[in-house]
C-alpha cells in the first residue's frame, strides 16, 4: 500500500520539494501559530521524498499529518499552482495529500487515539459525537426543527451538519425558516446520516464511503434532485467526495449552498432585509468557502444588503492566512491548537475593534466564540444575522444547552 | 573529548541539559523532523540525505534560550548549525557535521515599533511581508525584499547579508538593519551596530563590526534580535518593461538607464537570450513575445507619484534613444509583480530530447561589472551546455542581471541552471560540483565575486573562496579560530575547519 501510494504522490512531492519555495508557510495556520517546520505543506510533500528513498515510513510521520486543517492556503498562495497551474494544469493539492496520507494511516493500522474514538462513536451513531444540549443519535437529528412543521422528502432536501443539528441549532432554523419566507419548498431527509466528509478527512475512508451510499440512497429513495447545504463542509463532500466516490451516478444531483441561494435571492427581491441590525462587524471567510472554492462574494453581498451593520471588511486575499482551526479534525486530536488558531483569527478581529465576528461555518463558530469570549467579541453566523434582520425569531441554542 | 567539535556527540547527557532548558516539546529527536531541516531550496543529492542530518532540533523561544544552547554546546563539543528560514540557496543552513540544529522560527515577535524614529524591532524568525502586513497600517515599509520576500525570515537576511530587488534604492540587508543582538559562538550575548546605540545609522566609535558578522552564515554565531530601518511606504511603483533585438543593444542601454541617476531608481534587470528563450518555450506565465524579442530589460522606480512620474518620463526617453520597444503597462505592471512574486522558474525543464521534466532550480548569482558581463554571460553558458551535453539531469534556463547599486557599478549576474534531482546520483553530483567549480573561478577571473547575494559555501565554489579573498581568507580564519575557539558554530562551512588545523600544527 505504501508503494502504490509513493508511485501515486511522487511527483507531485518532488514538485514541492525541488522547488523548496516554502511561499505556503507564513499563511499556513498552523505553522503561524507553532513555528514548527515539520508541520507545514513543504514538509507533508518531503517526507513522501523521504519513503521512496527508504529513509521514513508512514508509521514515523503519520502523527505529523495531524496537523493541517486542510484550509487550502497552501495550495493557493504555491508557485506551483500560481503559474504552472495554468499551462499543463497543475494544482499543488495538498489537502489531497493530507488526506491520503492520513488514509494509508489507517489502513496500515496507525491510528490517532481521538480519530479512532470519534470516528467508531460516529459510526455507531450514525453522527458525529458532538457535545452538546441535544443527545446524539438517530432519534434527535431533526430536534432542532421542533415547531417549524418541515416535511420529509420532496425534490429538495436540507442537509443539516453534525455540529448544527446537535449543537449550534440556531443556524439550521434559521436557514429553514429563510428558506420558508422565501417560499422554496424543502423538506429533511428521511433518514439523514453523517455526510461522511470528516471521516474521509481523517482517513477512514471506507466509513465515509458506507455513509455517503447510505445518504445518496435515502436521496434516490425520496425522489431528491436538489440538496441545499449550509454547511461549508458538508458542501465541499458533496462537491468533491460524492462525485469521486459515485461518478456519473451523482450527476443529476444538483448541490446548493445556502448562502449562494440567499444572496441570489436577496438579488432578485425575494428577500429583503430590513430590521436594522446595531453591530459593528468584520466577516470570517471560511476556509472551505474562500479558500477552497472561491466563495466570497456572496456572503459579503448578504451582509452588505442587511441594515445597521458597520461592517469593517478584511479581503479575502489576505484572509488567505486566517482559519478558526476547527477543520479537518483538528479540534478532535489537538484541541489546544485550535484554540491557538482561533485565538489569532480573534486577535485579528480586535484590531478592527469590532463587537461581532461572522461566520459562515458552523465548525468555525464553536471555536472562534470560545476565544471571542475572553475579549467580548461576539461570533455570529451570517444565517442568524439575516434571519434577524428579516424579523425571523431564530430560535434554538448557540452554545451547549 | 577532542579540541573541536566532533560530529554524532550528542550523548545524554547533552540531550538531559537541553530537555530541561527548553522542555521536551521543543526538543526534537524524531528523524523526519531532523530530515525537514536537513537541506534548503538549493540543489540537494537527494540519495546522500543522511549525510546531512542533525542529531537534534531545538526551537528555542529568546535569545537567552539560543545563548544557552550554544553554551551547552560548547560544554559538550557539539556542532550548533542555526537555522532561520532555511530558504537560502547556498546550504548555510545545511548541516556538514550533524549535532543541534538551532531552528530560531519561533523568535517571532514584533518586540517594538518606533514610529517616531521609524524603526521596529523583531525577533529573528519574523518574516518581511507578515511584518510589512503590521507596518503598512501606519503608512511604513520595511523594504528588504528578495525573490524569497514571503518566506526567508529577518534572520538568514542577517547571517546571509541579504540582497534586496530594490537595494539601489533603499538599500540592502546590511543597509536596513541598524543594530542586532548576537549570541557569540561562545554563547555570550553582544549588539552589533554601528556604535553602540541600538538604532544609529552611522557612527565613527570603534571599530565597525556590524558587517563583520552579517553574512557569516553561521559560522560567527547568531542574531536573535533586530532593529529595523522604516521606510514611507512608497506610493507610487513603476516598472517599465523593453524589448530589444540582442543582447548587445539591452546591455548597453541598461547602462544608460542607470546613468540616468533617477532619485526614485530602484533597480534594473536584463534578461539574456537564454532566458528569453527559455521562458518562451517553458514558461506559461511569460506573455509571449514576437520572435524579434531577444533580450528585455526592466527598470523599477518608486517613490513618490509626482517623483516616480518625472523619473519615468526620463528613462522612457532614454529606453527609445537606445533602441528599445516599450512592452506596454500590461506586461510591465504583470510581469514585475509575478517575477517579484516568485522565484522566478517554472519549475520544470526539458531533456535534449523535449521531455518534460520536474526540476529543481539553481541559481548562480555572482557579482560581476558592467564591463564583464558579456564575456562571463559567454563562458557560463558554455559550462552549462557541457553539463547538459554530459547528462540530461540539467538545463540552461537562462540569465539575469540586476543592478546592486545605483551607480551600476556591479551586477548580481545569475545563471539558472534546472537539475532533475529524481535522477541524481553520484556521478552526476560530481559533474555538478565541477561544474559550480569552473563557474566560480570564471567570476574570480573577471574581478568578480562568486556571490552578491546567497553566500559561497556550497560544494565546488567554496574552493575558489581563498582565491576571491586572498589574503582576506587568513584573517577570516584568524577569526573564526578567535571567536569559536571549540570550532562549534557550522563547523565544516567556508573551509573554515582548515583554521584549527593549523592551529594544531
Amino acid at each position: 500500500m505504501s508503494d502504490e501510494f509513493v508511485q501515486e504522490w511522487r511527483n507531485a512531492a518532488y514538485n514541492c520539494f525541488s522547488s523548496g519555495h516554502k511561499f505556503c508557510r507564513e499563511v499556513c495556520p498552523v505553522m503561524q501559530v507553532e513555528r514548527n517546520e515539520s508541520w507545514t505543506p513543504t514538509a507533508f510533500h518531503a517526507n513522501v521524498v523521504a519513503m521512496e528513498q527508504g529513509e521514513l515510513s508512514v508509521a514515523d510521520v503519520a502523527a505529523d499529518y495531524v496537523n493541517c486543517t486542510q484550509c487550502g492556503a497552501c495550495e493557493l498562495r504555491c508557485p506551483n499552482t500560481l503559474f504552472t497551474g495554468d499551462f499543463y494544469r497543475f494544482r499543488t493539492r495538498t489537502v489531497d495529500l493530507v488526506k491520503a496520507m492520513r488514509a494509508l494511516a489507517v489502513d496500515e493500522g496507525i491510528h490517532q487515539p481521538g480519530y479512532l474514538r470519534w470516528n467508531q462513536s460516529t459510526d455507531e451513531r450514525r453522527h458525529e459525537p458532538v457535545t452538546g444540549g441535544t443527545p446524539v443519535d438517530q432519534a434527535h437529528v431533526a430536534d432542532w426543527a421542533a415547531g417549524l412543521n418541515l416535511p420529509t422528502g420532496g425534490e429538495t432536501v436540507l442537509f443539516v451538519d453534525c455540529e448544527a443539528a446537535f449543537y449550534r441549532t440556531s443556524v439550521p432554523r434559521a436557514v429553514a425558516q429563510i428558506l420558508q419566507r422565501a417560499k422554496i419548498e424543502f423538506g429533511l431527509m428521511r433518514e439523514q446520516w453523517c455526510c461522511g466528509g470528516p471521516a474521509a478527512e481523517m482517513g477512514y475512508v471506507e466509513q465515509a464511503q458506507r455513509f455517503a451510499r447510505h445518504n445518496l440512497d435515502d436521496w434516490r429513495a425520496a425522489g431528491v434532485k436538489r440538496v441545499i447545504a449550509l454547511d461549508p463542509h458538508d458542501y465541499i463532500t458533496f462537491t468533491e467526495d460524492y462525485p469521486r466516490y459515485f461518478g456519473e451516478e451523482y450527476d443529476d444531483i444538483e448541490v446548493v449552498l445556502a448562502v449562494e441561494l440567499f444572496s441570489e435571492l436577496i438579488r432578485e427581491g425575494r428577500l429583503t432585509p430590513s430590521v436594522p441590525i446595531e453591530r459593528t462587524i468584520t466577516y470570517h471567510d471560511p476556509c472551505r468557502l474562500n479558500k477552497r472554492q472561491g466563495i466570497w462574494r456572496e456572503p459579503r453581498e448578504i451582509l452588505r444588503a442587511i441594515p445597521g451593520l458597520d461592517f469593517r471588511d478584511v479581503d479575502r486575499v489576505t484572509q488567505w492566512s486566517y482559519c478558526s482551526g476547527g477543520g479537518a479534525g483538528l479540534p478532535v486530536e489537538k484541541p489546544e491548537l485550535t484554540a491557538k488558531i482561533s485565538d489569532r483569527r480573534l486577535a485579528h478581529a480586535a484590531e478592527l475593534e469590532v463587537d461581532t465576528l461572522v461566520s459562515a461555518c458552523p465548525w468555525s463558530e464553536r471555536p472562534l466564540s470560545e476565544a471571542g469570549a475572553s475579549r467580548a467579541i461576539d461570533v455570529v453566523d451570517i444565517h442568524e444575522l439575516l434571519a434577524e434582520s428579516l424579523g425571523i425569531e431564530v430560535g434554538g441554542s448557540r452554545e451547549a444547552g | 573529548m577532542s579540541a573541536v567539535a566532533t560530529p554524532g556527540a550528542l550523548d545524554d547527557g547533552a540531550l538531559e541539559a537541553l530537555a530541561q532548558l527548553l522542555g521536551p516539546e521543543h526538543l526534537i529527536t524524531a528523524k523526519p523532523a531532523r530530515m525537514h531541516r536537513a537541506r534548503v531550496p538549493a540543489p540537494f543529492p537527494v540519495h546522500r540525505w543522511a549525510d546531512h542530518l542533525p542529531d537534534a532540533v531545538v526551537l528555542p523561544r529568546d535569545t537567552e534560550e539560543v545563548a544557552e544552547v550554544v553554551r551547552i554546546a560548547n560544554r559538550f563539543r557539539i556542532p550548533v548549525v542555526p537555522r532561520s528560514g532555511g530558504t537560502g540557496l547556498t546550504d548555510g543552513a545545511v548541516p556538514l557535521r550533524h549535532g543541534i540544529l538551532l531552528d530560531l522560527k519561533r523568535l517571532d515577535r514584533i518586540h517594538e515599533l518606533d514610529l517616531e524614529n521609524r524603526t521596529c524591532t523583531v525577533g529573528a524568525g519574523v518574516n518581511m511581508l507578515k511584518l510589512n502586513e503590521q507596518l503598512a497600517r501606519h503608512g511604513l515599509i520595511y523594504p528588504d525584499d528578495p525573490a524569497s520576500y514571503p518566506c526567508s525570515l529577518v534572520g538568514g537576511r542577517i547571517g546571509t547579508s541579504g540582497w534586496s530587488l530594490i537595494g539601489s534604492r533603499y538599500g540592502h540587508t546590511r543597509d536596513l538593519v541598524l543594530s542586532f543582538v548576537h549570541v557569540l559562538p561562545t554563547g555570550e550575548v553582544v549588539r552589533f551596530g554601528d556604535g553602540g546605540g541600538a538604532k544609529v545609522s552611522k557612527s565613527s566609535t570603534g571599530y565597525t563590526l556590524k558587517p563583520l558578522f552579517m553574512g557569516h552564515q553561521g559560522t560567527l554565531g547568531v542574531a536573535t534580535e533586530a532593529t529595523l530601518k522604516l521606510y514611507p511606504k512608497p506610493e507610487a511603483e513603476l516598472s517599465p518593461f523593453w524589448a530589444f533585438a540582442d543582447y548587445g543593444s539591452a546591455h548597453r542601454a541598461m547602462r544608460e538607464l542607470v546613468w540616468a541617476d533617477c532619485a526614485t531608481f530602484a533597480g534594473a534587470v536584463l534578461f539574456d537570450e537564454h532566458k528569453v528563450a527559455y521562458l518562451r518555450r517553458d514558461d506559461e506565465a511569460y506573455i509571449p513575445q514576437p520572435e524579434s524579442v531577444r533580450a528585455l530589460v526592466c527598470a523599477v522606480l518608486y517613490g513618490n507619484e509626482d517623483e516616480v512620474r518625472a523619473g519615468g518620463r526620463r528613462l522612457m526617453r532614454i529606453a527609445k534613444e537606445n533602441g528599445a520597444r516599450y512592452l506596454g503597462d500590461e506586461i510591465s505592471q504583470g510581469d514585475w509583480a509575478a517575477r517579484h512574486d516568485r522565484y522566478a522558474t517554472p519549475l520544470h525543464g526539458r531533456t535534449k530530447a523535449g521531455q518534460v521534466v520536474p526540476m529543481s532550480w539553481h541559481c548562480e548569482d555572482a557579482a560581476i561589472n558592467w564591463t564583464a558581463l558579456p564575456a562571463v554571460r559567454e563562458e557560463w553558458h558554455a559550462i552549462v551546455a557541457r553539463l547538459r551535453e554530459r547528462s540530461d539531469v540539467f538545463d540552461d534556463w537562462g540569465m539575469f542581471a540586476y543592478t546592486s547599486a545605483r551607480t551600476g557599478v556591479d551586477y548580481l549576474t545569475e545563471i539558472d541552471v534546472g537539475i532533475w534531482e529524481q535522477e541524481l546520483d553520484d556521478e552526476s553530483w560530481a559533474l555538478w560540483i565541477a561544474g559550480k567549480r569552473d563557474i566560480a573561478a570564471v567570476a574570480v577571473a573577471h574581478g568578480g565575486s562568486i556571490s552578491a547575494c546567497h553566500g559561497a559555501c556550497r560544494e565546488g565554489e567554496v574552493d575558489l573562496v581563498p582565491d576571491e579573498l586572498g589574503g582576506g581568507y587568513d584573517v577570516m580564519k584568524a577569526i573564526k579560530r578567535t571567536l569559536d575557539p571549540l570550532n562549534v558554530m557550522n563547523p565544516g562551512k567556508y573551509g573554515l575547519d582548515g583554521a584549527f588545523e593549523e592551529n594544531r600544527k
